[in-house]
């Protein structure tokens, strides 16, 4: 048993095995995290797989020796993504399970409804995916997201976006059941176009279509009608496949922008010569030596999962789960939390003050930080998906004031 | 632009006319909204693409969807139907609920939420008349449409089965006087409404080229619409019905957007409801109104 | 001290409560709504909109929010009339379906984005809706305008001929049944401080019906039982994991197969009493 060995498993054992393992001051206590994910429902696949890894990091963190010699255990809860079931299991991790903080929940909906229940409880909670503006913010100090807010990532996005395709005229098509793709399809976009001399073609008219429509051939055929020199697609991925399939049908090969829920396997074979511009925190085949490694153990693991389908690769908020987890550990070794049962109030507070002024925590593709909306400052990449891959054409920070990565 | 957009509204109008022969047999015959032809109509799509990708023949494909679709519609029909069969209708209406969710999670459980793609050149073959280009799997689906509902309306005038489903939905015992045998048309019905809605899956799912869990309510309430639109008493009423609310969707859509396009579909039924309860090819007091 | 877990879920209840006691009256006069959660969305949005933007007090704005909603019920009412059994169920459904999509387009309160800034209510607060409105539901069962409805439930040509004005009856419900589907909404708005469409769709319409048939629909405390099961047995199955949804749908087909007439019925109280 080498350190060595050790720092080979993964992200968080690394950092423990850097930090926290010589001193095991916690030898004999436990650290509880909660954890909310949509295992049932539409979401399914997102809560799964954020299951498997939430398992991986607590079963790598305990085989090194635990977190400062604590053991970690993370009680996993399913929310159907359902807001009133998020909001009840805030509930009873703070007072039944008397976590530390938990991590999740997954959806917007879900997070509106149950951050303000984690206001209350005086408990961190910290969303792996919601990105619907001002979620987190209007639910300080408690309320974290391990997420940047679409418009920042589009700021960086777009400019590229424009000068490689030549695209000085796009329509806009957008979920209009979705409250993140309205935000981002009617509000953010229209003004950044302006900013960025690129014209509207269908202002005044946006083509829209609802969460779960098979068909959106009208929506389609109206936009190419327009000829434009690219489409702004704001939808979840498994929306935007059905517009992605549809515009083939078409013949309505034209490159398409859109936010971070585009990132998944299943942009990339939808349509495989449209190239599809996003941005992305972590994607499938994203380089560097400790994402290349968080990929490598997981994926398998997830393969392994019944339920989960064969060709199943990590996904954004996978990586998100493991790095809020890697922050709640690191917390707890840094912040002179004492984890003693009657401390807990003064733990959670500790930890929320470490997290709100986080410094010196390396994710897995750079340091983040959080800036005072709750949102996490950190690198993302402006990433292609076209012929089957993903390809990394720009890097950038959600820089936010005087915190950058 | 506006013929291509009655071409989409036309096809549109065809999934609906599919999965609304599903539920207006039942419906028709027997008084009971079966909410698990929605259901159905989805996992006929998940195996006939199962099917498609395990490379068996699209005429395969659509046949196993059917038989495995028609198998779980005698079973909705034996444990959601038969026993509340003189129960207030709400009772099998809730029951059928029941195996709407389970078959939603059993479908989540063995091929995940994401959306379950076909391989991209499968029937995509376009052919072009003036301005209008059509897709081979659009001409399909519309085509089946039509075929199926005049094979289940010669269905019902000339055979044996057909015979025995009129005098069922006339009045059971009366029927059973008659010699019908009542349960055996009954279950007939049901596996038949199933083996409907499995045929529409597989064709939405060839059509789309992608299919979800989820995609059953949607399109399912969608063709409720239909069916009382076209009327129950009356199966040519849903290849009217169908592709009038496909086209009036398509048209909401192009011309003032998605918005409220839910409002006119729902609103021509509501309207339907009241004015002309009977549907717009049904017969005047001929659908039982309790 | 319950544990704040405990209070959420009995906070659920009560509002699934209320809520379904709106169906179990409509169900009183023979009526079958798969709409209701349209007139909960109503008393969520305007209770919400005069608590956070006019500065009107909780209870006053939930009890505005239930009048709009029992109008509007009455107007919705008028045409309903017309139709019975499942082609009510369709027609409500088609209203439903309307209402959120008039909710989702509408910008004033946020359309899809949801609406929020409402301050929460305390579960006392929650119950001290509920109790009432089962005991005076309780007390309306007794009396002699519960017999009426009913005998226009059981057969409405009958119940005309003994003079009954069957027409007032089932708008009367109706309406009725809207306004406590506004109070379940307005409540809802100011449990959970946050409203969206979707929280109004037709999973919440058909939940209602749910809690009333479950539950029994001859007794107002099978709805109570129905919405007490339909908020818990989600948490209590957690253990089926993946199969969780479906177990949910299971027990519902056996449940209505064991007890068509719904888990609490007269003859079932009468049998508990000593």
């Amino acid at each position: 048993m080498t350190v060595s060995r050790r720092v080979l498993l993964a992200t968080p054992a690394l950092l423990l095995a850097r930090r926290g393992h010589a001193q095991a001051r916690f030898a004999g206590l436990e650290v509880k995290l909660g954890a909310i994910v949509p295992s049932s429902g539409p979401f399914a696949e997102w809560g799964r797989t954020n299951t498997v890894a939430l398992r991986m990091v607590e079963e790598q963190i305990n085989a090194a020796g635990g977190v400062g010699g604590a053991r970690l255990s993370i009680a996993i809860y399913d929310d159907a993504a359902r807001p009133a079931q998020a909001a009840n299991l805030v509930r009873k991790l703070a007072d039944d399970d008397k976590v530390l903080a938990i991590a999740g929940p997954l959806t917007s909906s879900a997070c509106e409804v149950a951050f303000p229940v984690a206001n209350q409880a005086r408990l961190v909670a910290c969303s792996q995916a919601s990105s619907k503006p001002g979620t987190a913010a209007a639910n300080r100090p408690w309320a974290f997201r391990n997420t940047i807010d679409e418009s920042v990532l589009m700021k960086a996005a777009l400019p590229w976006f424009k000068a490689n395709y030549n695209a000085d005229s796009v329509v806009i098509i957008y979920d209009a059941k979705d409250a993140n793709s309205v935000a981002l399809g009617s509000r953010i976009m229209p003004d950044m176009l302006k900013e960025n001399g690129i014209r509207l073609l269908n202002e005044g008219a946006l083509a829209t279509f609802n969460t779960g429509d098979i068909d959106v051939s009208a929506q389609v055929t109206a936009l190419k009608a327009l000829n434009p020199a690219g489409v702004v697609l704001a939808a979840d991925y498994s929306q935007a496949v059905t517009v992605l399939r549809e515009m083939r049908r078409q013949g309505f090969v034209k490159p398409v922008i859109g936010g971070t829920p585009l990132i998944s396997s299943a942009i990339l074979r939808a349509a495989p010569e449209i190239p599809v511009v996003s941005s992305a925190t972590y994607y499938a085949g994203q380089q560097g030596d400790k994402v290349r490694r968080f990929t490598e153990t997981l994926q398998p693991r997830l393969r392994a999962t019944a339920g989960l389908p064969p060709t199943i690769e990590p996904s954004m908020y996978d990586a998100h789960m493991v790095e809020i987890v890697g922050m709640y550990t690191d917390a707890v070794l840094r912040a002179g939390i004492t984890l003693k049962p009657e401390d807990l109030a003064a733990d959670r507070e500790k930890l929320r003050a470490h997290l709100a002024t986080l410094s010196g925590y390396e994710g897995l593709s750079g340091p983040i930080h959080f800036a005072e909306t709750g949102d996490a400052v950190k690198n993302f990449f402006v990433v292609v998906g076209q012929n089957g891959q993903w390809g990394e054409k720009l890097r950038g920070c959600s820089t936010h004031g005087s915190l950058t990565c | 632009m506006l013929l291509q957009q009655l071409v989409n509204g036309l096809t549109l109008g065809a999934v609906y006319t599919l999965v609304a022969l599903g539920f207006s047999l039942v419906m028709g015959v027997l008084g009971v909204l079966n909410l698990a032809v929605a259901e159905l109509f989805m996992l006929g799509g998940y195996v006939g693409l199962s099917l498609i990708l395990a490379d068996y023949p699209v005429a395969v494909a659509i046949a196993g969807a059917a038989l495995v679709t028609a198998v779980l519609g005698v079973v909705v029909e034996k444990v959601a139907y038969q026993p509340l069969r003189n129960a207030p209708p709400i009772a099998p209406l809730l029951s059928t609920l029941g195996f709407s969710v389970i078959f939603q999670t059993a479908a989540t459980n063995i091929w995940g939420s994401d959306p379950l793609l076909m391989p991209p050149d499968l029937l995509d073959a376009r052919y072009r008349v003036g301005s209008v280009s059509v897709g081979q799997a659009q001409l399909l689906v519309m085509a089946t449409a039509v075929v199926l509902v005049a094979a289940l309306a010669l269905l019902m005038r000339h055979t044996r089965f057909g015979y025995g489903l009129r005098a069922i939905a006339e009045n059971r015992d009366v029927a059973r006087l008659l010699g019908v045998p009542a349960p055996l048309v009954t279950s007939g019905a049901f596996a038949l409404s199933g083996a409907l809605a499995g045929v529409a899956g597989v064709q939405i799912g060839l059509h789309y080229s992608a299919i979800t869990p989820y995609v059953g309510v949607e399109v399912g309430l969608k063709a409720i619409a239909v069916m009382v639109v076209g009327g129950t008493t009356n199966i040519w009423g849903v290849l009217l019905a169908g592709p009038l609310l496909g086209v009036l969707e398509v048209m909401t859509v192009a011309l003032g957007g998605a918005a409220f396009r839910d409002m006119t579909v729902y609103g021509l039924m509501i309207l339907t409801l009241l004015v002309r309860p009977q549907g717009l090819l049904g017969r005047a007091g001929g659908a039982q109104r309790v | 001290m319950i544990s704040s877990y405990a209070s959420g879920l009995l906070a659920d209840t009560g509002i699934a409560f209320i809520a379904a006691l709106s169906v179990h009256l409509v169900l009183a006069v023979g009526q079958l709504s798969l709409g209701n959660a349209a007139f909960m969305a109503c008393g969520a949005y305007v209770a919400s909109v005069l608590t956070v933007e006019h500065g009107v007090p909780v209870h006053a704005a939930i009890a505005a929010g239930a009048v709009v909603s029992g109008l509007l019920g009455v107007l919705v009412g008028f045409p309903a009339l017309r139709l019975r059994g499942i082609y009510l169920a369709m027609a409500t459904l088609g209203f439903g379906e309307m209402t959120r999509s008039f909710f989702l387009t509408l910008d004033a309160t946020g359309g899809a984005a949801g609406y929020s800034g409402m301050q929460r209510l305390s579960l006392g607060a929650i119950w001290a809706w509920a109790l009432p409105l089962l005991v005076l539901v309780l007390l309306a069962e007794r009396s002699r305008l519960w017999l009426a409805m009913n005998a226009v439930r059981d057969d409405e040509t009958a119940a005309r001929l003994v003079g009954l004005d069957a027409v007032a009856l089932k708008l009367g419900a109706f309406g009725v049944a809207a306004a406590l589907a506004g109070v379940a909404g307005g409540l809802f708005a100011h449990w959970h401080i946050f409203i969206e469409p979707s929280a109004f769709a037709l999973e919440r319409s058909t939940e209602m019906v749910l809690a009333v048939v479950l539950g029994g629909s001859t007794v107002a405390l099978g709805p109570l039982f129905g919405a007490a099961a339909l908020v818990l047995a989600p948490e209590a199955l957690r253990f089926i994991a993946d199969w969780r949804l479906a177990a949910f749908g299971g027990l519902l087909i056996a449940i209505l197969l064991v007890r068509p007439q719904g888990i609490i019925d007269r003859r079932l109280i009468q049998a508990l009493k000593p």
